[in-house]
C-alpha cells in the first residue's frame, strides 16, 4: 500500500484523472466564474483544452509529474507548450495546419500519432484546431507543474464531495452498540474479525471523561459521588455536569488556540509583544463555554467587524474575534512594506484555509498547488480580500521593528476588562522623567550611531505611556481587522505598478490584487485577479458587494452547509482530541496528499449530525463520549495488536499521555495550588509593548513570568511568547505557536523524566500534596487519599503495601545517611507523592 | 556519588531494561538476521550483518535546502548562460555569483563559500547526483530523515540505534541538537513504531544561541542514592500500569526514558561542559566567545552572525561521539534562500564553514574520523533558474557529501546536467543514500526490519540500492 501511494504521489494527479471523467460534470458555479474572469480565448482553453491536456497528455508530457517528459515535450506549462519538444515547436499560433500538435492528435501521420493508442473524438480535435486558429492562447502562468485548473477537471477528491447520509450498518453483536457511532465502528471491526475489548471500569471512565472534557482530574468528592452508585444514566449526568463547567471551555479552547497559532508575541526575527492578544484567547474560551455555534464562530473570527450588532458588548466581542487574523507571526524588520503586506496576507490565507478547510492554499502563492486543484489565480483572488483588509496588531516602534500597526479601540460602554490598573500620576511622571533622561543622554552622545540607538529607547518608553488614556486609565484595545477604505477600483493606470490604490508600501484601499509571478513582489501581473475564493464543487462563486473587502462573503462561504470540508474538518478535530487519532489521520490535510478517512460513513454521519444540530460542539461531544466505543478499556489484546497496532479500527480506547497543559494543571490541582478563577489579562499584557524577553528600559519583558513555578492559574492562561514557551509546556509537546497545529506529537524522552524528577515545580507540588495528606490520620487513609487524588481510584492492598514499603525504605535511607535528625517523615511522604506524580498512571489518560 | 561500575550495574539491572529486554529481544534477533544478540538491554551493542566501516554517525543537517550549484556542484555553463531562458520553461538562468576552484590532490571543485571545508577536499566523497521525491520542505525533510513522508516512520538515527545499540548506556544513543520544530518537527527524530527507547533525544531546541543544554540535570533535594530508591518505586508503579495495559509500548518507553534520565544526570554534565576544551580547539571550531546568531536571535542581536553557535554544536557532537553516542545530528536552519541569494547564502555558509572544517580536523587528529561517518546536506537543492535574486527548490538534482568511515575520499560521484537542474549520472535517491549509510555501518538495509502492522518494515521501504562505487 505504501508503495502504491508513493507512486501515486510521484506521478501527481495523472493517475487520478482517468479518461472519461473529464468534464463529466462541470458545475454551474465554476463555469460562471471562469467566464466572469476570462476572455473568450482563455475560456476556450480552460474549458476545452486544458482538461484534455491533463487527462490525455500529462501522463507522459508533464514536467511537474515527477518523471522525464517524453520526447522532451512538456505540456503542463505554457512555456513548455510554446517551446515544443525534441521535434521542434508543436504549436504555430493561428496555423493549425502547420502545428505538429494538431497533426499528432488527428492521427494523420502514424509516426507522431498521439495519444498513441487511441484517437481522440472529432469534437476534441475540432476544439484544438479552433484554439490554435484563434492564436493558441494559453493563460497558464507557472514556474513548474500545473495541476488541473479547478476541482471539476476530474471526479472530485472524496473530501470535496458533500457528506453523504448513510444508514448505520447491521452488526452481528447487536447488543453491544449504544448508538449509531458504535454500529459504524463495530461493523468495520467485525469485517476484520476483531472484537472490541471490554469496557473500562467506572473509575477509569470517570477520570478519562473528566480529563477529556475539562482537562482536569476528578476530585475525590466527585469520585465519591459517582462511584458510590455508578450507572449509565448517572454517567450521562456526569457528562452534562462537565460540559457545563467553565473548565470545559478552557480545555477545548486550547485545541482551537493550537490551530489558530495563538501567541502573545510576533516571533520571527524581532520578537515583540502583543499585549492585547489575550482578549482573543478569552473570546475562544467563552465561545466554547457558551457553545457558540461553530458556523457563527467562523464568521466572527473572519469578519466579526463587518457584522451587525444589537449591543456594544456584542460589538466588542465580534471585534475581538477578528484577532484570529491578527495574532500570526510577523517579521517586524521587513524592509519592504509591500513584501510585509504580501507575507501578512499569505499568513492569513494559510491560517484560514488550514484551520477551517483543512487544506493548504498557501502553496499557490508561487505556483499552482502541486496536489490539490488550487491554481495560483485562486490564491490571489483570496489575497485581494485580505489585502483589502487592514490588520490591526499594534506593536511598539523600534529601530529594527518598523512595521507597526494601529489597534482596534473597543467601545468603553461595553466595559471590556482591562489587564492593567490605572497609571498613577507618580508612575506617569516617573516614565516621563525617564524619557527626558534618555533624550538628554541622546543629545549628549557624540557618535551619531550612539545617538540613534539611545533615542530608539524613547519610542519604547513612549509606548508605555501610550497604553494609557490621558486620565491614566488603560486604553481598551484589541487586535483584529477592519476593511480598508473603499477607493476607486481602477484596473489600469496610476498608482504603483499600474494599480490605483497600491503604493510601494502595499495597498491603501479596497482593491483586487495582481497575481505575482512566482510569488515575487516585483513581478505583478498586468491584470488584477477579481476577489474571490478557491473553487469547490457545488459552491457558488462569491458575490462581493462593491466597496467591501469580501471577507464577510468568504466567511459565509466557509461556514456554509454546502461547503463539503468545513464540518468534516472540525468534527475530525473533535474526534482527534477524544481518541488521540482522527477519523482522518491527517487532520490538517484533507487534500490529495492527506490520508483518507478510516470510517468515511461515520465521519459523514457526524458531520451531518453536527450541522443538523446547529453546529453546536457540546451535543456532538456528548453523543461521542456516551458511545460504547468511547467507554472501551485501554488494555491491549495480542491478536488485535497484531492486526491493527495503531488502533485505526478502534478496538480499544488508546491510552495516551496527558497533554502538556493537563500535566501541569493536574500537578497543580492535586497539590491544591490550582486557582480555577480565570485571571484577567496575562503576564505579557502586564509587561506591555516592546521586546518579549530581552531586557529593555522599564522592565524585562515577560521573561520572568514565563517560567514562574508559583503561578496558580490554569496553563491556558500562561504567557505564550513565540520561541519561548514555558518549559513544562515545551517539554511535554505543546504546540509551537508559530505553526498552525492540528495535532501534537507524543514524545517520551529523558528530558521529561528529568523534569519530573528534578524540577522545582514538581518538587514543590509534591511537598504541598504531602501536606494535604496530614489531616488524614492513618497511613492507610493517607495512601488512599493520594491514590484518589492522583489516580482517581483507591489503592489495592498490594499497592498499599508497596507504598508502605517505599516509606519505610525512604526512612531507613535517611537514617543511614544521618539525616533523620534534620528531617522527619514529611520527606518520605513528599518523595512518595512525587513518585505518584511522576508515574505513568498519573501522566496518562487511560 | 556512585562509581561508574554502579551506574553500569543499575543500567543493566534497572527495571526498565528488564522490561525492555523481553519486548525487543526477539525483534533485535530478527534484525540481526538471526545472529546472536547480546542479552540484556535493547541498547546494548549488537552484532552487525557484516563488518562495519563506520561505528557512529554525525549528520550535519542543513535545513531548508542549500544550493548545490553555489557550493559543491560546479556549473561553468550556468555562469556562461546566465540570463538565458532555463530549460523546461523555468524562468531565466541565474549564474552562481560565487567562484569555484579545484582543491587538494583530488581536484574537487568547491566554491569560495566553503573555503575552510575545501581544505578537506581530499577527505570528501561528494554525491552530485542526489534526488528526492518532492520539492516541498516538509515532505523532503521527512523523506531525508525517515525515508517516507506519507506515513509516520522511524528516523534514520532510530534505525541505526535499533540496529547497533549504543556504546554508552548512560547517554542517549541518538541525539539531535537544535532540531527544527517545523518541517515535520519531532517526527524527524521519532522512533515511530520502533520502541520509544530508540527515539532521538533533543538538545538545545529552545535556546540554540546559548549552546546546547538539557535542563533539570540536578536535584536540589535528594542525593543519587535516595533518588534511586524513589525511582525504583516509580518504576514499580509504571510496571503495573504497563502490565495492566498488556505491555503498552508507550509506557515501556516511559520506563526506559526514566532509566536513561537517571543515568544521564551523572554522565551528561561533563560531556556538555565545553569549557574543558582548550582555547585552540575552541578556535578551531570558530567559537570565539562572542555569541553568534542562532536562529532565534533577539532584536538586540540580529541573526545571521558568525560561526560560534554552530561551532559549539559541532564541538558538542564530537564530545558526544567520543563518549559513545551512536548517532548525532546537528541542524543548521535557514537554508531556504528564495531571496537575496548572494548575501543570505554567504551568511549561512559563514555560519557553518569553519565549524565543519574544525570538526573534520579535530576528528582526524583524534583518530575518530576513520570510524565516524560524517554526512552533510539538506532536504534538496536549488534551481539554477532565478527566482528574483534567489533560487527556488530543486528536488531533481542536488548534492550531499560524506566523509570518514568507509567512503572513498576525494571523490565526486554522479553529476547533474550542465545547469544543475537534474541528476543525469550516478543518480542517488534518498533511499539509496539510506541504504548506503546503513551498509557503511555494517547493516543490510533489507535485513534491518521491524514487524509492524503485519509487515516487516524497513527504512528503505521496498527500495534502495547501496552505492557500491563510493565505498572505500
Amino acid at each position: 500500500m505504501n508503495r502504491i501511494r508513493l507512486a501515486w504521489i510521484c506521478t501527481g494527479l495523472v493517475v487520478l484523472l482517468a479518461p472519461g471523467m473529464v468534464g463529466a460534470q462541470e458545475s454551474e458555479a465554476s463555469e460562471r466564474s471562469t467566464i466572469e474572469r476570462t476572455p473568450p480565448q482563455e475560456s476556450l482553453f480552460e474549458k476545452k483544452i486544458r482538461p484534455v491536456l491533463v487527462a490525455e497528455c500529462y501522463g507522459c508530457h508533464a514536467a511537474g509529474a515527477g518523471r522525464q517528459v517524453k520526447g522532451g515535450l512538456a505540456l503542463d506549462t505554457r512555456s513548455g507548450l510554446l517551446q515544443g519538444g525534441d521535434s521542434g515547436p508543436v504549436v504555430v499560433p493561428g496555423k493549425p495546419a502547420e502545428s505538429l500538435l494538431i497533426a499528432a492528435i488527428s492521427h494523420a501521420d502514424q509516426s507522431v500519432a498521439m495519444p498513441p493508442k487511441k484517437k481522440l473524438p472529432d469534437t476534441v480535435l475540432a476544439d484544438f484546431t479552433e484554439w490554435v486558429r484563434q492564436g493558441a492562447v494559453d493563460p497558464r502562468r507557472d514556474a513548474g507543474s500545473s495541476p488541473p485548473r479547478s476541482a471539476n477537471d476530474a471526479a472530485p477528491h472524496w473530501s470535496f464531495q458533500p457528506p453523504r447520509r448513510a444508514t448505520a450498518p447491521a452488526v452481528q453483536t447487536g447488543a453491544w452498540p449504544l448508538s449509531d457511532i458504535d454500529r459504524f465502528v463495530l461493523a468495520r471491526l467485525e469485517a476484520r474479525e476483531l472484537r472490541p475489548v471490554a469496557d473500562a471500569d467506572w473509575a477509569t471512565l470517570l477520570r478519562r471523561v473528566t480529563f477529556d472534557l475539562t482537562g482536569l482530574p476528578p476530585t475525590p468528592a466527585e469520585q465519591e459521588s459517582f462511584l458510590a452508585a455508578p450507572s449509565s444514566s448517572r454517567f450521562e449526568q456526569v457528562v452534562d455536569r462537565l460540559l457545563a463547567t467553565p473548565a470545559f471551555g478552557e480545555k477545548w479552547a486550547r485545541h482551537w488556540l493550537d490551530v489558530a497559532r495563538y501567541a502573545e508575541s510576533t516571533g520571527k526575527t524581532v520578537n515583540f509583544n502583543y499585549p492585547h492578544a489575550w482578549r482573543y484567547r478569552d473570546y475562544v474560551i467563552a465561545a466554547f463555554q457558551n457553545d457558540k455555534p461553530y458556523d457563527r464562530f467562523i464568521i466572527e473570527q473572519l469578519a466579526g467587524d463587518l457584522l451587525p450588532y444589537d449591543t456594544l458588548q456584542t460589538r466588542a466581542e465580534q471585534l475581538v474575534a477578528t484577532g484570529f487574523l491578527a495574532i500570526g507571526p510577523k517579521a517586524l524588520n521587513e524592509r519592504s512594506g509591500l513584501k510585509f503586506e504580501l507575507d501578512l496576507v499569505d499568513e492569513q490565507i494559510d491560517v484560514s484555509s488550514q484551520a477551517f478547510l483543512g487544506i493548504t492554499v498557501a502553496c499557490a502563492r508561487c505556483h499552482d498547488h502541486k496536489m490539490d486543484p488550487i491554481p495560483q489565480a485562486d490564491y490571489y483572488a483570496l489575497a485581494g480580500i485580505f489585502r483589502s483588509t487592514e490588520t490591526c496588531y499594534g506593536t511598539a516602534a523600534f529601530i529594527n521593528a518598523r512595521r507597526t500597526a494601529p489597534l482596534l479601540p473597543l467601545p468603553p460602554e461595553a466595559f471590556p476588562p482591562a489587564a492593567r490598573p490605572r497609571l498613577s500620576d507618580s508612575e506617569k511622571r516617573q516614565i516621563e522623567g525617564r524619557i527626558a533622561d534618555v533624550r538628554r543622554r541622546a543629545e549628549q552622545a557624540q557618535d551619531p550611531t550612539q545617538r540613534f540607538l539611545i533615542s530608539g529607547q524613547i519610542s519604547l518608553l513612549q509606548a508605555q505611556l501610550d497604553a494609557y488614556e490621558s486620565d491614566g486609565w488603560p486604553k481598551l484595545l484589541a487586535m483584529g481587522v477592519r476593511d480598508k477604505p473603499a477607493g476607486r477600483e481602477r484596473r489600469r493606470g496610476g498608482g504603483f505598478g499600474g494599480f490605483a490604490g497600491f503604493t510601494a508600501d502595499g495597498s491603501r484601499t479596497i482593491a483586487d490584487s495582481p497575481l505575482y509571478e512566482r510569488g515575487e513582489s516585483d513581478q505583478p501581473s498586468a491584470r488584477p485577479i477579481p476577489r474571490g475564493t478557491i473553487h469547490l464543487p457545488g459552491l457558488p462563486a462569491l458575490r462581493i458587494p462593491p466597496g467591501t473587502s469580501g471577507r464577510l462573503q468568504l466567511a459565509e462561504w466557509i461556514a456554509s452547509r454546502d461547503n463539503p470540508l468545513t464540518s468534516r474538518v472540525f468534527v475530525n478535530r473533535l474526534w482527534y482530541q477524544l481518541f488521540g487519532r482522527g477519523l482522518v489521520p491527517t487532520p490538517d490535510d484533507f487534500g490529495q496528499a492527506g490520508l483518507p478517512p478510516s470510517h468515511p460513513e461515520l465521519l459523514d454521519h457526524l458531520s451531518l449530525q453536527f450541522m443538523d444540530e446547529g453546529w453546536r460542539v457540546k451535543p456532538l461531544l456528548r453523543s461521542i463520549v456516551l458511545s460504547r466505543v468511547y467507554r472501551l478499556g485501554s488494555q491491549g489484546d495480542s491478536r488485535a495488536m497484531e492486526i491493527d497496532p495503531d488502533n485505526t479500527l478502534l478496538w480499544r480506547n488508546t491510552p495516551r499521555r496527558l497533554g502538556a497543559e493537563q500535566v501541569r494543571d493536574a500537578i497543580l490541582a492535586v497539590s491544591g495550588q490550582l486557582d480555577l478563577k480565570a485571571p484577567v489579562g496575562s503576564a505579557v499584557a502586564l509587561a506591555g509593548d516592546g521586546p518579549s524577553v530581552q531586557r529593555r528600559p522599564g522592565g524585562e519583558g515577560a521573561a520572568g513570568a514565563i517560567n514562574d513555578p508559583t503561578n496558580p492559574h490554569r496553563s491556558v492562561y500562561l504567557p505564550i511568547v513565540r520561541d519561548n514557551l514555558p518549559e513544562e509546556l515545551a517539554l511535554f509537546d505543546a504546540a509551537d505557536p508559530s505553526l498552525i497545529s492540528s495535532d501534537r506529537p507524543q514524545t517520551t524522552v529523558a528530558s521529561q523524566g528529568l523534569f519530573l524528577l528534578n524540577n522545582t515545580l514538581v518538587i514543590r507540588a509534591a511537598d504541598l500534596l504531602s501536606r494535604r495528606l496530614v489531616e488524614f490520620g492513618t497511613v492507610e487513609q493517607r495512601i488512599a487519599e493520594v491514590y484518589a487524588l492522583c489516580y482517581g481510584r483507591g489503592p489495592s492492598p498490594r499497592e498499599v503495601e508497596q507504598a508502605r514499603g517505599f516509606l519505610e525504605t525512604s526512612r531507613r535511607g535517611r537514617e543511614t545517611q544521618g539525616q533523620a535528625a534534620r528531617s522527619d517523615d514529611r520527606e518520605d511522604w513528599s518523595a512518595l507523592c512525587q513518585a505518584l506524580l511522576a508515574s505513568a498512571e498519573f501522566l496518562y489518560r487511560l | 556519588m556512585l562509581l561508574r561500575r554502579d551506574f553500569l550495574h543499575s543500567a543493566l539491572s534497572g527495571f526498565g531494561a528488564l522490561a525492555w529486554a523481553a519486548l525487543t529481544q526477539e525483534q533485535a534477533a530478527r534484525a540481526n538476521g538471526g545472529a546472536e544478540s547480546t542479552v540484556g538491554s535493547p541498547l546494548v551493542p549488537r552484532a552487525t550483518h557484516f563488518a562495519p566501516r563506520a561505528r557512529q554517525v554525525i549528520f550535519l543537517c542543513m535545513e531548508g535546502g542549500p544550493s548545490h550549484v553555489d557550493t559543491f556542484d560546479y556549473k561553468p555553463k550556468l555562469t556562461a548562460d546566465a540570463g538565458k531562458p532555463a530549460p523546461r520553461g523555468r524562468g531565466r538562468l541565474l549564474g552562481s555569483p560565487f567562484s569555484f576552484s579545484q582543491q587538494g590532490q583530488s581536484g574537487l571543485w568547491v566554491s569560495e563559500l566553503f573555503s575552510n571545508v575545501a581544505r578537506h577536499a581530499d577527505r570528501l566523497c561528494v554525491l552530485n547526483g542526489m534526488h528526492t521525491d518532492l520539492p516541498n520542505h516538509a515532505q523532503a525533510f521527512l523523506q531525508m530523515h525517515c525515508g517516507l513522508f506519507q506515513f509516520p516512520r522511524p528516523s534514520l538515527g532510530s534505525w541505526v540505534l535499533y540496529g547497533l545499540g549504543t556504546e554508552n548506556g548512560n547517554l542517549p544513543g541518538f541525539v539531535t541538537i537544535n532540531p527544527p520544530q517545523t518541517n515535520g518537527g519531532a517526527a524527524n527524530y521519532a522512533a515511530s513504531f520502533l520502541p520509544a527507547v530508540y527515539q532521538g533525544t533533543r538538545m538545545g531546541a529552545r535556546n540554540p544561541a546559548a549552546g546546547a543544554q538539557i535542563s533539570n540535570l540536578r536535584n536540589a533535594r535528594r542525593d543519587r542514592d535516595s533518588q534511586r530508591l524513589q525511582l525504583d518505586y516509580i518504576q514499580q508503579l509504571n510496571r503495573s500500569t504497563a502490565g495492566a495495559l498488556g505491555g503498552d509500548s508507550s509506557v515501556e518507553g516511559l520506563i526506559s526514558s526514566y532509566e536513561l534520565a537517571y543515568r544521564m544526570q551523572g554522565e551528561l554534565p561533563p560531556v556538555l561542559d565545553l569549557s574543558e576544551e582548550s582555547a585552540a580547539t575552541q578556535a578551531l571550531y570558530g567559537i570565539d566567545g562572542t555569541g553568534g546568531g542562532g536562529r532565534n536571535a533577539g532584536p538586540f542581536q540580529p541573526g545571521g552572525g558568525g560561526p560560534a553557535a554552530f561551532g559549539r554544536q559541532c564541538l558538542l557532537a564530537r564530545r558526544l561521539i567520543e563518549a559513545g553516542v551512536r548517532f548525532v545530528e546537528v541542524t543548521s536552519g535557514g537554508w531556504d534562500h528564495h531571496r537575496n541569494l548572494q548575501e543570505s547564502l554567504t551568511n549561512s555558509c559563514r555560519g557553518v564553514d569553519q565549524p565543519i572544517a574544525g570538526l573534520l580536523t579535530d576528528l582526524a587528529a583524534r583518530g575518530l574520523l576513520e570510524e565516524t561517518l560524517v554526512i552533510w546536506g539538506g532536504e534538496f537543492g536549488r534551481s539554477p533558474a532565478a527566482q528574483g535574486d534567489g533560487r527556488d527548490h530543486n528536488n531533481k538534482g542536488f548534492t550531499l557529501w560524506m566523509a570518514g568511515g568507509g567512503v572513498k575520499p576525494g571523490l565526486a560521484y554522479g553529476r547533474t546536467d550542465e545547469y544543475g537542474l537534474e541528476a543525469v549520472e550516478g543518480k542517488v535517491h534518498i533511499h539509496d543514500w539510506h541504504a548506503t549509510i546503513l551498509h557503511l555501518l555494517g547493516l543490510d538495509h533489507e535485513k534491518l526490519t521491524y514487524r509492524h502492522a503485519g509487515r516487516d518494515m524497513r527504512l528503505t521501504d521496498v527500495k534502495g540500492n547501496v552505492v557500491g562505487e563510493i565505498l572505500a
